[in-house]
């Protein structure tokens, strides 16, 4: 099915004359019709359910439309041929609410049921916390140092000085470091995100890890936790109209392997002398 | 306003017609005044409809294109297109659509004309309100549109607008224009409000003598029900858009947080009514393709009353499904599982309806005028609706393809797959009873093949590029690098959006042709059952010459051992040919 769906309107375009650019393909290395590569543990049971959902609709839209055409000329007016005079059947009306009401229940609890233990699941208590705070139009990320640890962070303490709203009297955040636009998370370990806004609401979205998430402000959410379990580069995207500039609120999302990681966090490290919560500086963000 | 003083005891909807050009003016008229609706509204259409081919031009050629070799620009781009500019398209382009195009065609233009002519009724309930909704619709455009003229430009923080976006005037750099946004809304709100108890009111009291509710027409049926979605949702939006106001022009903040308010009050309140408002946006649709599959079927509606209660189902679960909407926004778990289950559960009228329809044509002597084939694509383009809609009511699902090109060519399934069609359907079969004269058939078909050819080829691959990742509302979608493979698709949406946008020249064309040289008309030219076609073409001022009695249910298509494959309302029974339809339940006229 998925060759299906991903080659053959690819050839039909290709053949219209829009071959897709060498240079612009190398980027994504699956098909431009179809989802990208999931990288995350929760993304396999996301597209599960999505492909239970695509076979069901699929094949109820094949029988349904079957049987329109086969009425639309088969009951073609004919000269001599008067209608069939029916004002209904209530058989028939109770078999197609019955079956329905059956499919799209069972649906909607299965699909319940997935979302509640996809959030239920508390994150391992290994988790790496990284806050990531959106502003109009960049974002604020904050990294634990060697304690693993965040400062404590308020909503109600987020200003434009303070944009993750921590408690500047937590030892815990003393090592914290920060970076603007720029994530690194290590390979196969759990990650808890600690997402806010600054002004308006900003969404953290990257289609590669099936996430999204509003991010409104006034409120630090702490429920979202994801295990990438693929290298590679990824962009995070705002997807919730911001402003301006909001399209052009991205972000650079890697995935790399632990030791990378801690090389990485290792040179980000604050000096001792600027160990106090610095405001980070908005860097324009414009092209790469 | 003379006419409106008048009391005529002749006339028992209570005014006189008015003469000339000020019959378009001041009309009481509920016939002048749907079609001043419809004027009205087709207008706004191809001016929302302009919007979307800017919209779709910046998006296969950014003019705000920034490429890794640093080339900024394109030889195609239209560089008046700044990001701003494109957020307040888009959101002016929905903004049109729902609140100027397609609830006053649906309602305004084709709820006037048809309701009092389909159950027996010389006019509306209260006809000076009707005009004053017209007027204050027409005001509530001026008004919105008017924000792409003051500094700042027009509202650009979607058609949703999200607060503290929308709220905050720092945030958004539209002040004046958002608020014009907002005041748009509020007063569209009254021009809805005014329509609806209008429309109840005359429904309830002035149904023709034998008229009873198991014999409207489900054209009427739905609209009767959209009135009292109307009546309970917009208020709603109208408050909201009274808030807004107070939070950008007079210091309060209702949706600000930093100084103590809510964004999601916002939200609640926006889908509160937004997603009745859906809803809105289909029932009327729903109910004209149904007449217009019965009338081209030769054929009763299959299963009228299935229909009837799956409209009530609908019109009730629309009001608790709003927080689908918001799943997004980190909803508590118990709220998600009630409003997943319930939008899994508004899938299911909606499936009846369309199991009835094919009903409908089952066993049919089907005629292809360009009306029914309108009201098919409608039928087909509905159901494709419908099915993405279902990826959308998972809740997993929804966090992934939420606020993506998904969800854009979900509703514009639903909005022009659904809605428009269906008003094509409306136009090519009551034209002849607006205007007296047919639209050329031929040209209906040549704009009904390329409207729907072009709306598949512009439409479908939507929901490949919200799949691949695409967001919706961005500028420019070549700053994303792993958007830019989609580019190809993007700029074939786009040609495909310039062919569906100029086909419709062809149907402006017919439409402003035919009002002088199409054919004759005649009472009756569709052979359908139902009241309107029992009178004029288009019918006197006052409707029917003598109040009619009804004898039948709205669908005697093809009975046996009847001369002709029709009978209409109030043709009386005669020995062989007693058909209800429904039961014979009498109502007391007073109209």
């Amino acid at each position: 099915m998925r060759f299906l769906f991903s080659r053959v309107p690819l050839l039909a375009l290709t053949l219209l004359g829009l071959a897709i650019s060498g240079a612009q393909a190398e980027i994504r290395q699956t098909s431009v019709w179809w989802l990208p590569r999931n990288v995350t543990m929760f993304g396999h049971e996301i597209d599960f359910i999505f492909y239970v959902i695509l076979v069901l609709t699929g094949v109820t839209a094949v029988a349904v439309f079957s049987v329109m055409i086969y009425f639309i000329v088969k009951y073609r007016a004919k000269p001599g041929v008067s209608a069939v005079h029916s004002h209904g059947n209530n058989t028939l009306e109770v078999i197609w609410t019955g079956i329905p009401v059956f499919i799209f229940l069972a649906l909607a609890i299965y699909g319940n049921e997935q979302w509640t233990q996809m959030r239920l699941k508390t994150p391992p208590a290994d988790a790496l916390p990284v806050a990531v705070i959106g502003e109009q139009f960049g974002w604020n990320v904050r990294y634990p140092g060697a304690d693993g640890k965040l400062a404590k962070m308020s909503a109600a303490s987020v200003t434009k000085e303070n944009p993750f709203g921590v408690d500047s009297a937590d030892p815990a955040g003393l090592d914290d470091f920060t970076t603007y636009g720029e994530l690194v998370f290590p390979v196969d370990r759990p990650v808890r995100l600690y997402l806010g806004s600054k002004d308006v609401i900003h969404a953290f979205y990257v289609p590669e890890f099936r996430l999204y998430q509003d991010m409104v402000p006034g409120r630090i959410y702490d429920f979202v936790w994801l295990k990438a379990e693929q290298t590679g580069q990824f962009q995070l995207a705002c997807n919730q109209l911001c402003g301006q500039g909001h399209y052009k609120m991205f972000g650079k999302l890697s995935v790399v392997p632990q030791s990378e990681y801690e090389a990485w966090a290792k040179g980000k490290a604050p000096q001792p002398t600027a160990a106090k919560e610095t405001s980070t500086v908005p860097v324009v963000m414009a092209g790469r | 306003m003379s006419t409106a003083t008048l009391h005529s005891e002749t006339h028992a909807h209570g005014h006189e017609e008015a003469t000339g050009w000020k019959k378009y003016i001041w009309s009481l008229d509920h016939k002048i005044i749907g079609l001043q609706y419809l004027f009205t509204s087709l207008a706004f259409l191809f001016i929302g409809g302009g919007m979307a081919l800017l919209l779709r031009w910046q998006l296969a050629y950014p003019s705000t294109q920034v490429m890794p070799s640093g080339d900024v620009g394109n030889p195609l781009s239209l560089s008046f297109i700044n990001p701003q500019f494109y957020n307040a398209l888009f959101t002016m382009h929905a903004t049109v659509m729902v609140f100027l195009v397609v609830m006053p065609l649906l309602i305004g233009a084709f709820g006037n004309y048809l309701i009092p002519l389909k159950i027996g009724a010389g006019d509306m309930a209260f006809p000076l309100i009707n005009e004053l909704s017209y007027w204050v619709y027409l005001l509530s455009g001026v008004i919105m549109l008017a924000g792409f003229f003051v500094a700042g430009g027009a509202a650009a923080g979607g058609w949703t607008s999200y607060a503290p976006l929308s709220s905050v005037a720092a945030y958004n750099g539209t002040k004046m224009g958002q608020t014009l946004w907002a005041a748009g809304i509020f007063i569209n709100g009254l021009a809805s409000i005014m329509g609806a108890f209008n429309y109840i009111t005359t429904v309830v009291n002035m149904r023709a003598p034998g008229m009873g509710f198991f014999r409207i027409p489900l054209t009427v049926w739905a609209l009767f029900i959209t009135a009292f979605l109307l009546l309970l949702a917009v208020p709603v939006l109208s408050a909201a858009g009274a808030m807004l106001i107070l939070d950008l022009n007079f210091g309060t903040s209702f949706f600000n947080p930093a100084k103590g308010g809510q964004p999601l009050l916002w939200q609640h309140l926006f889908w509160f009514f937004g997603h009745p408002e859906v809803y809105i946006l289909i029932l009327p649709a729903m109910g004209m393709a149904s007449d217009v599959l019965s009338i081209f079927s030769r054929k009763p509606i299959f299963g009228y009353k299935a229909m009837v209660f799956a409209m009530f189902a609908i019109g009730f679960l629309g009001f608790i499904v709003w927080g689908h909407h918001m799943f997004v926004s980190g909803m508590n778990l118990v709220l998600s599982a009630a409003f997943g289950v319930s939008t899994m559960v508004i899938a299911v009228p909606s499936a009846i309806k369309t199991f009835n329809w094919l009903g409908t044509i089952w066993g049919g002597s089907i005629r292809f005028t360009t009306a029914m084939l309108n009201a098919l694509a409608f039928v087909a383009m509905f159901v494709i609706g419908g099915f993405s809609g279902i990826f959308m009511a998972s809740t997993p699902v929804n966090i992934f393809v939420h606020h993506t090109y998904f969800i854009v060519a979900h509703f514009h399934y639903v909005l022009f797959g659904g809605s428009i069609f269906a008003i094509f359907a409306s136009i090519y079969t009551w034209y002849p009873k607006m205007f007296g004269r047919m639209l050329d058939e031929t040209l209906g078909k040549i704009h009904f093949v390329l409207t729907f050819v072009f709306f598949n080829l512009c439409f479908f691959p939507m929901h490949n590029v919200g799949l691949a990742g695409m967001m919706r509302r961005i500028a420019d979608p070549t700053a994303y690098e792993h958007l830019r493979a989609l580019q190809p698709i993007n700029q074939f949406i786009t040609l495909a959006a310039i062919g569906l946008g100029f086909s419709q020249l062809i149907f402006l064309w017919n439409f402003f042709r035919s009002l002088k040289h199409g054919a004759p008309a005649g009472n009756n030219p569709w052979e359908a059952t139902t009241l309107e076609w029992t009178v004029a073409s288009p019918p006197g001022h006052g409707n029917f010459a003598v109040t009619p009695t009804v004898y039948r249910g709205a669908y005697d298509y093809s009975v046996p051992g009847h001369p002709r494959d029709f009978i209409m309302q109030n043709e009386p029974p005669t020995s062989e040919s007693i058909h209800g339809g429904a039961t014979a339940r009498r109502s007391v006229p007073t109209g």
